[in-house]
């Protein structure tokens, strides 16, 4: 990932971004959300406010909008949640307020044996995935040639957190390899399915998240049950993936580097440098803005700081670590694309 | 184009406004010639969306003792920031409904733990002493935690090193409103920390492994 800025003729941000998940030059790194970059302020902004705007494609769009119209990313990212295709497995949802994220209510699993695994008939015309199809249709249609439309299709292992419970899906792998694997085997045609139906409504990039987060699950179980998993994604879902697991993952970037996805989407828990070193360029880095602590709770230096961090490590694409908090200041999330682009005019 | 606007540093937030169609509301802050002046904002374009600012506008005048420009910003008339203050004076502003009248809060309390009646007097200087209509041990610590929780919430200091029943603002001037405002909380500021706390985690997504 070489940039060259005297070579590489001006980009729009789609471009720009496509070509980072491809390991080419770009004329400056890509600002990219994989995840949310929705607040509460946003929301107001455009009248879109959660949870409607989860549920309803015109407003899922105008708010996706304001991170390209507003913030200046180069990429437009509907999926705020990470719930459509559990509830339209059939999970119980709670939709909570405008300030708070819907979540499934784990405690009411719907799935306690691998035979109960059924992917309903409707799974893509469900009003919760056919959101999503909507409302990247629409902005593919406003925004296409501008910016990177990106999609998301959840993951197999966060599928069972949601389906069977956390609790239950983790002793299931403890006491249950075999099944483990057929639950998983299962579970993830619904995330090939809802990301080729994301594609075909027009997503440049689809992020992937599969929850096996560095607090609970270690680097070994991540190559046992998923490396292979997310390589067989990778032959089957025809676009650049962008993988997201939260958490410390240092122990099995190695095993995601060989994935074959386009970019892994990663942690402030990890060190710009040595993800780098790590992933040796077989996979694109985003990400490692903190969240909780300097996206939400400190100043503009700060943000700037740690884009100018990644930028020195060589992190080919800039955006937060995962989805923001819904009450991070407007100006903290603008401080990230100006700091790219003072960085790169500082650069000799 | 762009609809964001440059108005200064966002310092305090109500999400929800349950008063005003669910709108989100933000106190922001600038320097004008070196003074620190506060906006309260939204960015919703809903229908008296800017009439229930005005009320809020109003509401802080009343609570906090502030001044408005004829831009509407807010200021205090020593010109100093008092942030961690002017903050209170929004959040409280914000608790009131449109058909609430805001009232400047007297600078005396019933102390619900103690039984006692907390008052306080301005001694002059941006000066404050706390004192009840009791005596003993019990009283002497209810009126130190009560200036305590002064100092706290609106950034005041102690008279001196080793006063327990004294505050004073920096800024060496009177702002009776903004402490009778402050008083009603300085009894309890735990709870307020921890409402600060439940406001600040709620919005953040976490992983499904850390939801319940």
């Amino acid at each position: 990932m070489d940039n060259d800025k005297y070579v590489v003729k001006p980009m729009s941000g789609r471009e720009r971004v496509l070509a980072a998940l491809r390991n080419e030059p770009t004329d400056r790194t890509p600002v990219c959300n994989p995840t949310s970059v929705a607040t509460v302020e946003l929301m107001d902004l455009v009248d879109a406010p959660f949870p409607q705007a989860n549920r309803e494609p015109e407003l899922m769009a105008r708010l996706a909008a304001t991170g390209y119209t507003e913030l200046g990313f180069d990429t437009i990212m509907p999926v705020f949640t990470i719930i459509q295709e559990s509830s339209a497995l059939g999970c119980k949802i709670q939709w909570e307020q405008k300030d708070n994220w819907p979540t499934v209510k784990m405690r009411e699993p719907i799935w306690e044996d691998v035979d109960d695994i059924s992917i309903p008939n409707d799974f893509l015309t469900h009003p919760d995935t056919q959101c999503v199809l909507e409302a990247i249709k629409i902005l593919k249609k406003e925004y296409g040639d501008e910016v990177a439309v990106i999609g998301k299709t959840m993951g197999p292992w966060s599928l069972g957190y949601h389906c069977f419970g956390v609790e239950p899906f983790l002793l299931l792998s403890l006491d249950d390899p075999g099944k483990t694997k057929l639950a998983l085997d299962r579970m993830k045609e619904a995330t090939v399915q809802f990301g080729i139906a994301q594609i075909e409504a027009g997503a440049d990039a689809l992020t992937l998240p599969d929850h096996a987060t560095g607090d609970l699950v270690s680097g070994d179980y991540y190559k046992r049950y998923l490396r292979d998993l997310h390589i067989e994604f990778v032959e089957r879902i025809p676009i650049p993936l962008i993988l997201h697991i939260c958490g410390r993952t240092v122990d099995r970037m190695e095993y995601i580097a060989q994935t074959g996805m386009a970019a892994f989407h990663y942690d402030s828990k990890n060190e710009p440098k040595e993800s780098m070193d790590i992933v040796q360029k077989r996979i694109a880095l985003i990400g490692n803005i903190n969240n909780p602590e300097t996206l939400f709770a400190k100043d503009p230096e700060d943000v700037h700081a740690e884009v100018v961090k990644n930028l020195e490590a060589g992190v080919p694409l800039i955006g937060p670590e995962c989805a923001i908090p819904l009450q991070t200041t407007i100006e903290n999330l603008q401080t990230i694309p100006h700091a790219v682009q003072d960085w790169h005019n500082s650069q000799p | 184009m762009t609809s964001i606007v440059d108005i200064g540093r966002r310092i305090e937030l109500v999400p929800i406004d349950p008063h005003f169609n669910d709108i989100t509301i933000a106190l922001y802050r600038q320097e004008i010639d070196t003074r620190a002046v506060f906006r309260v904002h939204t960015y919703s374009h809903i229908k008296g969306a800017t009439k229930r600012i005005e009320e809020i506008i109003g509401s802080m005048q009343t609570l906090g003792g502030l001044q408005r420009t004829s831009d509407g910003l807010l200021y205090f008339p020593c010109g100093e920031k008092h942030e961690a203050a002017c903050r209170r004076v929004f959040l409280e502003a914000c608790k009131l409904t449109s058909d609430t009248s805001a009232e400047p809060r007297p600078l005396s309390i019933l102390d619900k733990k103690s039984k006692l009646t907390i008052s306080v007097e301005s001694l002059g200087n941006g000066t404050y002493k706390v004192k009840s209509n009791g005596e003993g041990r019990s009283a002497e610590r209810r009126i130190s935690a009560i200036a305590g929780g002064l100092m706290k919430l609106g950034e005041l200091e102690p008279t001196e090193e080793n006063s327990t029943d004294s505050v004073t603002f920096p800024c060496g001037q009177s702002h009776d409103a903004l402490v009778g405002l402050l008083l009603v909380r300085a009894p309890n500021v735990r709870v307020i920390i921890r409402e600060e706390e439940a406001g600040a985690a709620r919005g953040v997504l976490a992983a499904p492994s850390q939801q319940t």
